[in-house]
Formats: C-alpha cells, sequence, structure tokens
C-alpha cells in the first residue's frame, strides 16, 4: 500500500476518482491478459493529461515507487503487471483524439483511445489506421506504442513502429519530452524508433501522432481448407514466393476451428479440418480478383481440400471474426493455455508446424495453432488445466521445446506480444551478455533509476549493477519469482 | 563518388578496410587507445556529408601499421581522423528468396546486391540519395529515405537486423531476421539513421519485396505553381500511388517549368487501373508515359541526384505545405544556381547546387533563414552536403529539438570517448 | 462471509465453466459504460468477475466496500456478453454475485423499497395509481422544465422527470397529401384530441378488428403486461394488442401474472424472482397461449431465463424451460408477419436499442423491419445506439449521478441524430431517456416501437370502427 501521504498528492493531482488506494479495489489490476502472474499494485491513478501524468510520476517518484503504465490490460506477456508494489499509471481517461488531419493522413492522439475506435473515426475521411492487433476492439494505441504490436494486415503494411511519427513522452524524472512528430522526417536519432516497443521501460507516451492510410478500395477475402496443416503452411511460403503480397495470410488449426465454432463467433469453418487458411488481398478491385485466383491455385496445389470465398463483406467479417476472437473462444476448451509468440523464416513453416505438433504428442498435449502464417507468426496455444501439477510441468517442458526449435530456425522470441515479465527468462536465447547489458544500458538512458516498469523484458541476471539498484530499495520490493508457465 | 569539398577539408590519416567484425573491432579498439578519431563509410559516397570533406583516396589494409597509402603520412595522433571502410564486407550471407530476406555484409553494394535479387524478381526498393552506387551499410547508416518510402516503408522500416561495433568496440548482433521481431528494445532503429555515431555496421539484415509486374511513371508537365497543386491532388487521391515527385527545371524531361512525376507500380491490371483513373483526375494527359524499364530507369537516375553537388539540403514539413516548402528551397537554390526535387507525398524538398568560391557567408545566412522559414511552420532544414565553412556556421540539423539530452546520454552509451565521428547525427 | 461465499461457490460451481472461461482478454471493457465513463477497471465486466473469482477464492470478502460497490454500479446491460469470445453467462453471474453480496450486506433501502413497489401487487397497484394521478396533474412535467440544471438532488428530479417522461407523446405529424386512401383524417384527431386531458391509460382496450388480406394460421399469444408497463405504459399495452392482432395474432387474457421478477433478479433477490416466476410459469400455462409476447425487453428477458432461474426446482424446471423458449418480443412477432403495412406517418424517427433486447435476447433486426414497413417513416442513424441509456431498471434512480452522466451521452445523441422522436422498446428506458431529454428542455417525445405502427394502422383505418 502506499503511504497516506502519496495519496493525499495523488488525489490532488487526479481527483478522488482518479484514485484508486483501496487494497480491495486494487485487485483487478494484479493481472494483464496472462493471468498466471498476480501482483497486486500499491495503487492506480487515472490521469486525464500529460501534465497530472507528469505531476503524478512526480509524486510516485518521490516516494521511491516503481510506475506501470497500463492501457486496457489486454498484453499477452504480463507487460502490465506492477511488480514491487508498483503504482500503476492507467491511460483509460485519456482516450481523446486530438486532431484527425486528413490533409496528411495523420492523426494526434492521447494513449488511452482505442485502436479499432481511431479507424472507426478516420473512416469518416475515408482513411484507417493499419495495425490491427486481434484485440484492437479493446487495446489502446499507447499500449500498441509500448508493445510494438502487430495484427494480421502488417503482412502488408507493417507494425505499429512504421505508423508512429510522433510522441510526447514523460520520463521517470518527471520530465516532458517531444520526440518526432509533423510528419516523419525528424533529425537525428530515431527516438520514436527506439521509444516504441519499450514495454513501458523508457516513459509514458501521453501524446501520440500517427500515420493513417485511405481505405482500400476493394477487398478479396479467401478460405482453403486443409486435412493437414503443413500442407497449409507450405501454402503461405508458396504463395509469398510467387510475388504475391497478400495483406494478411492467418492459419487456424483444427482444435481451435473447434473452439471457435463452438463459440458466439462461429465463422462456419469446417469441424473436421486439420487447418484454416485465410487470405486477403486488398487494393484496387481491378486486378483483385486475379491476385486472389492465383493464390486459390496455390492452396489447391498444396493439398487444400476446399477453398471458398467470402461471398460478401458479411461473410468476410465473420471470417476474421472467428479469427480474431480465437484466443477468446480457446477459454471454452481447457481453463488455462500458454499461448507463445514466435517468429520464424516463413520457409520453415512446414517443419515448425511439424514439430510443434510433435512436441504436443510426445508431451501428451493438446497444441492449438492459430497464427500470422504470412509473417512466419506463430502463437502456439498449450492447453491445460492448472490444477494438474504433472501436466503443468509436461507443459512448461513443450513450451520450452517449442521455443527452442523456433529459435534454432533462425527465428525470434517474440514477434508481437512482447517480452515482458513471460518471457524474459528466454532473452538469452537470442541474445548475448553483449546485448543484454547495452539493452540495460539504454534503459537506464531512458531511466537511471530503473522507475519505469522495473522487472519487465530484461532478465536480472546479466547486469550487477541492476542488481544493485533493485537491492538498495529504489524500486522497491524484488519481483515474485514468476510461476511457472503463462496461463492465459 | 563524393567530390572532396574546396575549404577546410580533412585529410584521414589512412583508411583501412578490415574483412571481418573482430577486425573492425581491433581498429575501432585501436583507434579508441590512440586517440584517433574514426569515420565509418562504405565506398565513401557519404564522406562529403558531416563537414568532414574527406578525401578518400586513401588505402590501407587492417591488422599491423604501416600499409597507409600515400596521404598517410599526418598519422599519429592528430585531428586528422581515419577511415574504416566496411567495402570488403561484401558477402551474402544468407538469402532466401521465398522467406523474402536477406543477410549481407554491410559493405555490399546496392547495385551489386540489386543484381543478386533480379534473377528472382526482387528488390530492395531503397530509393535516398546515393542508394543506386553506394552501399547496403551507408544506406542503412544514413538512413535517409527516398520517395518509395510511402509505399515500401522508410528504410528504418526494412531493416530487421544489424551486426554493429559499437564505438568502445562492442560488437552487438540486435534484431534477427524474421520479418516481425518484438524481442528487446529497437537498438536496430536507433542505429539505422545514426550516421555512423554509435558504431560501425558490419552486417545487415533487410525485408525484401517482389518487383512489381508493371511499373508506370506517368509525367505531367506545367508550371510550377501548377505542378504542385496536381502533385498534392494525387496525393490525396484514392487511387494508391507508390510515389509522387515534383521536378523542376530540365531534369523532368518534358520541356516544361516543372513535372509532376507519378510512379504506379503494381499488378497490371491495377497499374492500367490507376493509370486510367490518375489521367481522369489530372484533366489532361501526361505529357509523357514510362513504361517498364524506361520507367525504372528514369527513377534509378533520379537516385543519384545529388552525387556532385556541393551543398544539399533536405527541407521537409507535412505534406499538405509542399507549396511553401518548395518555396523556401527554391529561394535556397537561386542562391546556388541549383534545382529543387520535391518528394510530394512526405513533403520533403531537396535542393543541389555548387558553391563556388563565392560569397559561402551569404549561402550559410541563406540556409539559417531557410531553417527558420521551415522550423515557424514546425518543419525542418537539414544539411546533406556542404562546404566546412557552412556547416559550421549552419550546423547539420539544427539542433535536438525537445528530446531532453536522450540523444548525448545514447552517444556516450555507445562511443562514450566520441572515437566516432560525427559526434551526433 | 462463509456462507455467504458458500452461496456463490456452490452457484460459481455450477456456473463453473461461465467463471473460468473468462481468460481475461479485456474485449468486453470498452463495451462496457461505466468503464467507458469511470476508466477504472474494477467498474468493467471483466474486473467484476475478477472480484467475483475472488471471493470465490476466499482472497475477498462478499461484505467488503470493493465487492459490493462495483457489483451494485453494473448497470447490467450485458453488452459485455456478445463481445465476448468466451461466452461468460456475465448477467447469470452477476445476479448470483448480487445475491451473494445482498447476503453480505443488507442493501440500501432505497433499492429494497423500489423493488418491494414493484414486486407486490397490492403495492404496486396503488403506487402506480398515484403515480398516474400525479402525472396527469401536469405538476411533473412542469417540475421538469423547472428543475432542469438546477441544484434539487438528481435522484429527485429524474424521478420526476421520469414520471413526466412516461405520459402520451401526443401527436405525430400527418401525412402531406391527407388523401391517402387509406388515411382516415376523422380518426386522425382522435388521439391528439386526447392531449392535456387525463392520459389514454384509463380509457377501456380498444376492441380491434383486424383488416386482413390474407391471414397467416391463427397463432395465440399471451401478453405480459408487467408492472409498470400495466402501471404508467398501459396506452403501450393497449397498442401492442391492436397492431398484434392487426398482424393476425390473437391475444389471449392471462389472468394470474404479475410482474416477471427481473428487476429482483438483477438486484440479487433470487429468491423473490423466481416465486414470481412460478407465479407467470403457471398463469402463462393455465391460459394456454402459443407464444409469449413482450413489450418490455427488460422482462422479456428475463421471461426468456426462466429456465435457468428455476433449473434447481425439480417441480417447475421443465415447465420453466419450455415456457421461455416460447418468449418473444413483439417486433419479433411483428417483423414475422411482416408486418402489415399502414398508412403514412411522416416524421424522422431514431432507433435506439434496449440493452436486453440487443444484447441479452440477440434482437437486432426486427425492430428495424418494423420501423421501416411503416410509409414515410425515416429512420435515422443513432450514435451509440448499442450503448446503455443508464436506465437500467432502477439504476437511474439508485444510482443517480453514475446513471445521469451515461444518459446525458444518449441524450446528447439523440439531439445530435435531428429526429423529431425517439423510439425504443423498453419502458425502463423510455422513462430514462425522456426524463433525460425533458431535463435539457428538449421536447422530442420518446415512443415506444409499436405506438408508431399503431398510429399507422389506424391512419389506415385498420380499426374501424373507432372506440367514440
Amino acid at each position: 500500500m502506499i503511504p497516506k501521504a502519496l495519496a493525499v498528492s495523488l488525489t490532488g493531482i487526479c481527483g478522488p476518482d482518479g484514485v484508486i488506494a483501496d487494497r480491495d479495489r486494487l485487485l483487478v489490476y494484479e493481472s494483464d491478459a496472462l493471468t498466471a502472474y498476480r501482483h497486486r499494485p500499491g495503487a492506480v491513478v487515472l490521469p486525464r493529461t500529460t501534465d497530472e501524468v507528469r505531476r503524478a510520476v512526480q509524486a510516485i517518484t518521490r516516494h521511491g515507487l516503481p510506475i506501470v503504465p497500463r492501457g486496457a490490460g489486454t498484453g499477452l506477456s504480463g507487460g502490465a503487471v506492477p511488480l514491487g508494489g508498483a503504482v500503476v499509471i492507467g491511460t483509460a481517461r485519456m482516450n481523446r483524439i486530438l486532431s484527425i488531419d486528413a490533409a496528411n493522413r495523420r492523426a494526434v492522439l492521447q494513449p488511452g483511445v482505442i485502436n479499432a475506435e481511431l479507424s472507426a473515426a478516420a473512416a469518416a475521411h475515408g482513411l484507417y489506421y493499419a495495425p490491427d492487433p486481434s484485440s484492437q476492439t479493446a487495446c489502446t494505441i499507447g499500449g500498441n506504442v509500448a508493445e510494438n504490436s502487430g495484427g494480421p494486415h502488417c503482412l502488408k503494411y507493417g507494425v505499429t513502429s512504421r505508423y508512429v511519427t510522433g510522441l510526447t513522452v514523460v520520463l521517470a524524472d518527471g520530465s516532458v519530452v517531444r520526440l518526432g512528430g509533423q510528419g516523419r522526417e525528424a533529425p537525428g536519432y530515431d527516438l520514436v524508433g527506439l521509444f516504441v516497443g519499450s514495454e513501458g521501460c523508457f516513459g509514458i507516451a501521453t501524446e501520440i501522432e500517427v500515420g493513417l492510410l485511405p481505405v482500400p478500395e476493394g477487398v478479396r477475402t479467401l478460405l482453403g481448407i486443409f486435412d493437414r496443416i503443413e500442407d497449409a503452411g507450405r501454402a503461405v511460403s508458396d504463395i509469398v514466393s510467387a510475388g504475391l503480397l497478400p495483406a494478411a495470410m492467418e492459419i487456424i488449426d483444427g482444435p481451435t476451428i473447434r473452439a471457435v465454432e463452438d463459440s458466439v463467433f462461429a465463422a462456419g469453418y469446417p469441424t473436421d479440418a486439420e487447418a484454416a487458411l485465410v487470405i486477403e488481398f486488398d487494393g484496387l478491385e481491378a486486378g483483385l480478383d486475379a491476385e486472389a485466383a492465383r493464390a486459390a491455385e496455390f492452396c489447391r496445389c498444396a493439398g487444400a481440400r476446399e477453398v471458398r470465398s467470402a461471398k460478401d463483406e458479411e461473410e468476410r467479417l465473420a471470417l476474421w471474426k472467428g479469427r480474431k476472437k480465437a484466443f477468446g473462444a480457446m477459454g471454452r476448451i481447457a481453463p488455462d493455455l500458454l499461448v507463445q509468440d514466435a517468429t520464424v523464416p516463413r520457409t520453415t513453416l512446414p517443419a515448425i508446424l511439424k514439430g510443434i505438433s510433435e512436441i504436443g504428442k510426445r508431451y501428451g498435449l493438446v497444441v492449438a495453432n492459430v497464427f500470422h502464417a504470412g509473417d512466419g507468426n506463430l502463437h502456439p496455444n498449450i492447453l491445460f488445466d492448472r490444477r494438474d501439477e504433472d501436466e503443468l510441468e509436461r507443459v512448461e517442458r513443450a513450451s520450452k521445446e517449442i521455443m527452442q526449435i523456433c529459435v534454432d530456425s533462425g527465428g525470434t522470441i517474440t514477434g508481437e506480444h512482447g517480452v515482458g515479465l513471460d518471457k524474459k527468462h528466454h532473452m538469452p536465447l537470442i541474445y548475448g551478455e553483449a546485448e543484454l547489458d547495452t539493452m540495460w544500458g539504454i534503459r537506464r538512458v531512458f531511466d537511471p533509476g530503473e522507475v519505469l516498469n522495473p522487472g519487465k523484458v530484461l532478465p536480472e541476471e546479466t547486469d550487477p549493477a541492476a542488481r544493485a539498484s533493485r537491492d538498495d530499495g529504489a524500486v522497491g520490493e524484488k519481483p515474485a519469482a514468476a510461476p511457472a508457465p503463462a496461463h492465459a | 563518388m563524393s567530390e572532396a569539398a574546396p575549404a577546410a577539408a580533412l585529410v584521414p590519416d589512412r583508411v583501412v578496410l578490415p574483412e571481418s567484425a573482430e577486425e573492425v573491432q581491433a581498429v575501432v579498439l585501436e583507434a579508441g587507445e590512440a586517440g584517433t578519431r574514426l569515420l565509418p563509410a562504405g565506398r565513401g559516397t557519404w564522406l562529403g556529408a558531416g563537414g568532414w570533406g574527406v578525401d578518400p583516396g586513401t588505402r590501407s589494409e587492417p591488422g599491423g601499421g604501416g600499409e597507409a597509402g600515400g596521404r598517410s603520412e599526418s598519422g599519429g595522433g592528430t585531428d586528422n581522423p581515419r577511415i574504416v571502410s566496411t567495402e570488403r564486407l561484401d558477402a551474402v550471407h544468407h538469402y532466401e528468396p521465398a522467406d523474402l530476406t536477406l543477410t549481407a555484409g554491410a559493405g555490399i553494394g546496392l547495385d551489386h546486391l540489386a543484381r543478386v535479387l533480379e534473377p528472382n524478381g526482387q528488390w530492395l526498393p531503397f530509393d535516398g540519395p546515393a542508394c543506386d552506387t553506394g552501399t547496403l551499410g551507408a544506406a542503412v547508416a544514413s538512413g535517409v529515405s527516398g520517395p518509395l518510402s510511402a509505399r515500401y516503408g522508410a528504410t528504418r522500416d526494412n531493416v530487421l537486423g544489424l551486426e554493429v561495433v559499437t564505438g568502445d568496440g562492442r560488437i552487438l548482433r540486435i534484431g534477427g531476421r524474421v520479418v516481425k521481431n518484438v524481442a528487446g528494445y529497437d537498438l536496430v532503429r536507433l542505429f539505422t539513421g545514426s550516421r555512423g555515431s554509435l558504431g560501425v555496421i558490419t552486417r545487415v539484415s533487410v525485408r525484401l519485396f517482389p518487383r512489381p509486374d508493371a511499373d508506370v511513371t506517368l509525367l505531367f508537365g506545367g508550371d510550377a505553381a501548377g505542378a504542385v497543386a496536381a502533385a498534392r491532388r494525387v496525393c490525396t487521391h484514392e487511387v494508391p500511388v507508390a510515389a509522387v515527385e515534383v521536378i523542376e527545371g530540365d531534369e523532368g524531361g518534358v520541356g516544361r517549368a516543372a513535372a509532376v512525376a507519378v510512379r504506379l507500380l503494381g499488378g497490371v491490371d491495377e497499374v492500367d487501373e490507376s493509370r486510367a483513373r490518375i489521367v481522369a483526375a489530372a484533366g489532361a494527359d501526361p505529357s509523357a508515359a514510362l513504361e517498364g524499364g524506361e520507367s525504372r530507369a528514369f527513377h534509378e537516375r533520379r537516385i543519384g541526384w545529388e552525387a556532385g553537388a556541393g551543398v544539399v539540403a533536405r527541407l521537409a514539413a507535412l505534406p499538405d505545405r509542399l507549396a511553401e516548402t518548395l518555396a523556401c528551397a527554391r529561394a535556397v537554390a537561386a542562391q546556388t544556381g541549383g534545382a529543387t526535387s520535391a518528394d510530394a507525398m512526405q513533403g520533403v524538398v531537396r535542393v543541389k547546387g555548387s558553391c563556388g568560391e563565392g560569397d559561402l557567408a551569404a549561402l550559410a545566412e541563406g540556409l539559417l533563414r531557410g531553417r527558420r522559414e521551415m522550423a515557424a511552420a514546425g518543419g525542418t532544414l537539414t544539411l546533406s552536403q556542404a562546404p566546412a565553412e557552412v556547416a559550421a556556421r549552419v550546423g547539420w540539423t539544427g539542433g535536438g529539438g525537445e528530446e531532453g539530452g536522450l540523444t548525448s546520454r545514447i552517444k556516450s552509451l555507445f562511443d562514450p570517448d566520441s572515437t566516432l565521428a560525427p559526434s551526433c547525427p | 462471509m462463509s456462507a455467504a461465499t458458500d452461496t456463490l461457490t456452490l452457484a460459481l460451481k455450477e456456473q463453473e465453466e461461465g467463471l473460468l472461461n473468462c481468460v481475461h482478454c479485456g474485449f468486453c471493457l470498452p463495451a462496457c459504460p461505466t468503464y467507458r465513463r469511470l476508466g477504472d477497471e474494477a467498474d468493467s465486466p471483466r474486473g467484476r468477475l475478477h472480484l467475483m473469482r475472488a471471493v470465490v477464492e476466499d482472497r475477498l470478502s462478499a461484505d467488503s466496500d470493493a465487492f459490493q460497490r462495483h457489483i451494485s454500479r453494473c448497470l447490467g446491460c450485458r453488452a459485455c456478453e456478445p463481445v465476448c469470445p468466451s461466452g461468460v453467462a456475465y448477467g447469470q453471474l452477476l445476479e448470483l454475485a448480487r445475491q451473494v453480496g445482498g447476503e453480505a450486506r443488507r442493501p440500501p433501502l432505497l433499492n429494497r423499497l423500489l423493488l418491494r413497489v414493484f414486486g407486490t401487487g397490492w403495492i404496486a397497484r396503488p403506487a402506480m395509481f398515484a403515480a398516474r394521478m400525479l402525472r396527469a396533474t401536469g405538476i411533473p412535467a412542469l417540475s421538469a422544465r423547472l428543475l432542469s440544471g438546477d441544484s434539487t438532488p438528481k435522484g429527485a428530479r429524474l424521478g420526476v422527470a421520469m414520471l413526466a417522461a412516461s405520459g402520451s407523446a401526443g401527436a405525430l405529424p400527418e401525412a402531406a397529401d391527407p388523401a391517402h386512401p387509406a388515411s382516415d383524417p376523422a380518426a386522425g384527431s382522435d388521439r391528439s384530441s386526447g392531449n392535456g386531458t387525463p392520459p389514454a391509460d384509463s380509457t377501456p382496450p380498444a376492441a380491434p378488428t383486424a383488416a386482413l388480406a390474407a391471414s397467416p394460421p391463427p397463432t395465440t399469444v399471451g401478453l405480459l403486461t408487467g408492472c409498470v408497463q400495466a402501471g404508467l405504459f398501459s396506452r403501450v399495452n393497449e397498442a401492442t394488442a391492436r397492431v398484434l392482432e392487426a398482424n393476425g395474432y390473437e391475444v389471449v387474457p392471462v389472468p394470474g401474472q404479475g410482474c416477471c421478477g427481473a428487476l429482483h433478479a438483477h438486484a440479487g433477490d433470487l429468491e423473490a424472482a423466481r416465486a414470481m416466476a412460478r407465479r407467470n410459469v403457471e398463469a402463462f400455462e393455465t391460459a394456454g397461449v402459443d407464444l409469449l409476447a413482450m413489450n418490455a425487453s427488460g422482462c422479456g428477458a428475463a421471461m426468456a431465463e426462466y429456465g435457468t432461474l428455476l433449473a434447481h426446482d425439480d417441480r417447475m424446471a421443465e415447465r420453466a424451460a419450455a415456457l421461455a423458449a416460447r418468449v418473444r418480443d413483439v417486433s419479433e412477432l411483428l417483423a414475422a408477419r411482416g408486418p402489415l403495412p399502414g398508412a403514412e406517418v411522416p416524421m424522422q424517427v431514431t432507433w435506439d436499442a434496449p440493452c436486453h433486447l440487443l444484447h441479452a435476447q440477440g434482437v437486432a433486426s426486427p425492430p428495424t423491419t418494423v420501423l421501416n414497413a411503416v410509409p414515410g417513416l425515416e429512420v435515422l442513424p443513432l450514435a451509440g445506439a448499442q450503448e446503455c441509456c443508464g436506465g437500467a431498471g432502477i439504476y437511474g434512480l439508485t444510482h443517480p449521478r453514475l446513471g445521469g452522466w451515461i444518459g446525458a451521452d444518449k441524450v446528447r445523441s439523440v439531439l445530435d441524430s435531428g429526429a423529431a422522436a425517439l423510439v425504443t422498446g423498453n419502458p425502463g428506458c423510455m422513462m430514462q431517456i425522456g426524463a433525460g431529454l425533458r431535463l435539457r428542455g428538449s421536447s422530442v417525445p420518446v415512443l415506444h416501437l409499436v405506438e408508431i405502427l399503431d398510429e399507422s394502422y389506424r391512419r389506415a383505418g385498420r380499426y374501424r370502427p373507432e372506440v367514440p
């Protein structure tokens, strides 16, 4: 719990409604969308302006407490879990779109604006915001900036960092800096690019300038049905190497298909299939049919039993809805699930998918795959029940093996969910001591006292200085050891 | 490549050509100990930038000393910098066409790289200044994007991973070779565009693209004001275009005061349709239409637009201020007898000119005036090339803005002794 | 606490699928009006489910301020249910949580009193009569105007305004072309002449004569007359009966029916709700109707869930489920028959979807089908039509400040829509939005869906002979 004096000063800054210090009420902030990690914050503040954030940061750090920024808490890496009695600065009330500049195709917004609502507002100008994480109806742009979020259509359009052109950031020392802005040409280091994906460790973005794109005139959506998931993986690889550039290519495997079809978002996938491949092309109407026909042919050649095309917008939305809500629908097939986020080179997809399925079989576990196949960004979901201790252990081992084969293929441990609390122990799989020490260094450039989101992204062991600063109490209690696997 | 600037050119004590990251590391460590400043380079295309005015005519082999070429007599702890060129780090380490990714040594020439990719119908759509003959490493280090970035993303959006040797001699392998990667802080973006001030880039992984089937450039001639208005119309038109440029003077090649070059890339049907709709929106037939190889060649020529110019500046503001930005650029051009070239989609106008023995003070004054005008509207003016005397008065970027000292703290994290030059981009 | 916990634990064990299904994805946050307004995750569905789980896990007392406050602050609009990918039965869990909360700590007097009024016939009837008389004096309408923007306690202001808003909307605009073949100008003045006199609530229902072109097979329906609906909106009940008959349904009286129990269930008084449900099951079974017609979507949603409510009542479970399966909103019944077209009602309206129709019952398109069938009627889009108006049963009275904020958003979008009238399908919403409009000094009327259709039929002469 936070000292009374701090509660009083925070109330002075954010108003009585904007400060939550009651222990019981704070329970709901103990997790993000990865519920394996539970750490109750010391308090939650809900500021409305940059200045309120600045003053809150100053007040909190004066009391020596760490700070964790939080958007909608939809993250899947434990990134918004407050360790060490940290005070959460929530952006839920910073949800205004400050301006939409149609002539320059950009918008300036507060961090709490919901991703899909930005696109909805931009639609009046024939524009939209391209990055579309599966949680886009709920997640905030501020959270997207922190995690450098992706989404299905990032295959063609790129991830968040391509679209963020300027930031107003409150740093840990309470200073306010402006990075980039007014388009993309700011001279000097790409501090905007460095900040995007820093997982709340560098500062709190309080105003965000993003680029918008014109809404594509036409869309074609295909659904390939496969009896073997490796075949779907091969189709993806063939389509990419043929020079086609779909807006999105997504694979949904058998267990996931069955979960989705059983939910309120049933999309009409055949429940006996082992993979469904959603392919979407967008752009000018002219030429879309030809591209879709070529992609359909690649699916058939790879062994698709059937290729459907969405007949109208309603069918198209249903296909996507099924894909986008797949994660939630998993809740129906098992009480707990561990979702991974490795990215592998696209050509290795068939082999990796086979490998994952073998690992699952070897450990007697159900692994449901639903992922951004076009980017090679996998989301193997291991389903389990945490009350079964033996299963829990098998999950942990299987998870490690899956991560290892992905890294061995030339891949990385996380493509879009972020490292957070969940994957920081996997960082040494891809980075050596020199890289990790450098990341510690860059973190301290922004936040010398490790005030912001301590205990995330980087494993502690690599840096003695970091350990020392934690031990001297600067960031409160040491983070509790992470419970074994991640449930979601 | 680069013509040495006439005034106050610095003479390198020698040029070293390491063949591995470890050799680069040795060079960096040695320079650090000796207090010699190092200037990372590829083929030397960018050496004129940053005020060094270095003549890269001197070569040296790495490893033991003594191999310094003809001009190395001034070596040994002077202010003269040592050039570390990555030219020999030019191997293709990993290229799987179906992955649309490639990893190569930083010293590979972009011309060479294009020949590697061509047989697979792929390309790296880097069309920033000097991306025709410069190296991959230099393109990444300079981080300056060309008109195609509206379609393909800026340089920084297409760099997946880097191997660098930092100013204090650490070898770092950051990012990776997969197209989506959020593991750890994004040091790749930090190094992209850092202009050699943080480390020497030794290896680069990039994202590739399939070469589109159709490549068409429509050239609309007109007067200057009309060209800007037409360019803006195309930029905000519903039809997505790959690039829109406003070219003043003869270089447009249509015999008018200015030309708008609209580049269309994509499938054949898509480009045909786009072309019809752009022409309809323009209300006039184009003065010329370049197709296929002609279109490609036209733009490849333009990549080298700045080569040989004594002074080059880059003015940027929001795209809807194109007319004002262009006016500001013209004022500078008028002083140097130069020309302008505008990327209408990004709102960037480049100006190049020559500077004789004439009034350098007046040129500097003009550039500063331009920068003040740009800043008043939220824009920027940066120098890419200038005589040292002018650069010293004007400054390359005009200051760090409101970033609270982050830039210098980052610099000292990677290069605490300022071994690498320039000190900051 | 332990008894309460046991109850909830037991109940939740049965609902395990429901509670454990929540994967904490957060998709429900933006759908939740209280979260949108307050920004506190404890006031979101995910947060409330987390609090419930904490009680089950013995980490939180049901008596705690946190549990009491956030569980009670839920509107119960169930906008979170359609967006939940895991299919969490939030509405049912909320009712259980409220029951536990109520056992742990006695609910406030106001809540208990209000529920008492609705649930007990001998209190409800005189109370509603008194309310009608008060409304007839015109005092509430006047007070609502005078009170708009003053510092009177919010609950009192809203209550008065709601009462005023429950009154008849008055005359609807006539067709520009009075020579419309089916319209009857003589009959057209009937309703408007009633304006200003004691409302038509007290007049006996018109005896409708169905003037039908083609007769579909006769279906008998029993109308839930409801407590508020019968008390303050009897004109809506009458109109419902008329339009149903006009569309070939046979409306059969259902003696012995009472309050549906929705408000009690929402408040966690599940025992009272079950008693009311049993009574209604008996009454409607005895009446032997094919379908149950609902013109209050809150009641409709409750009755459609009688099967779940009485799942542990050995005697009633099956019967309740069977009855629940026959519950239909009046808009569904009408849309299923076309509905039959009437005469022109030339006005611009906008439709606000009641939460318990759209979210709880998943009835989305039938109301629009009905409105589109009225010639001359233009349905303008309403921003946030799918969002709660803040009425939420007795919420507007128990949480006037928060309900008022949420209601203000709705009122603003109604005014922004430019419509001459707001159409909805639930008495609570009609009063809440109507009150909000009146407090803003607006005279935009709030109508029930059937009132529009009824007027269209009346003008078309489908009810001849008219009651003089």
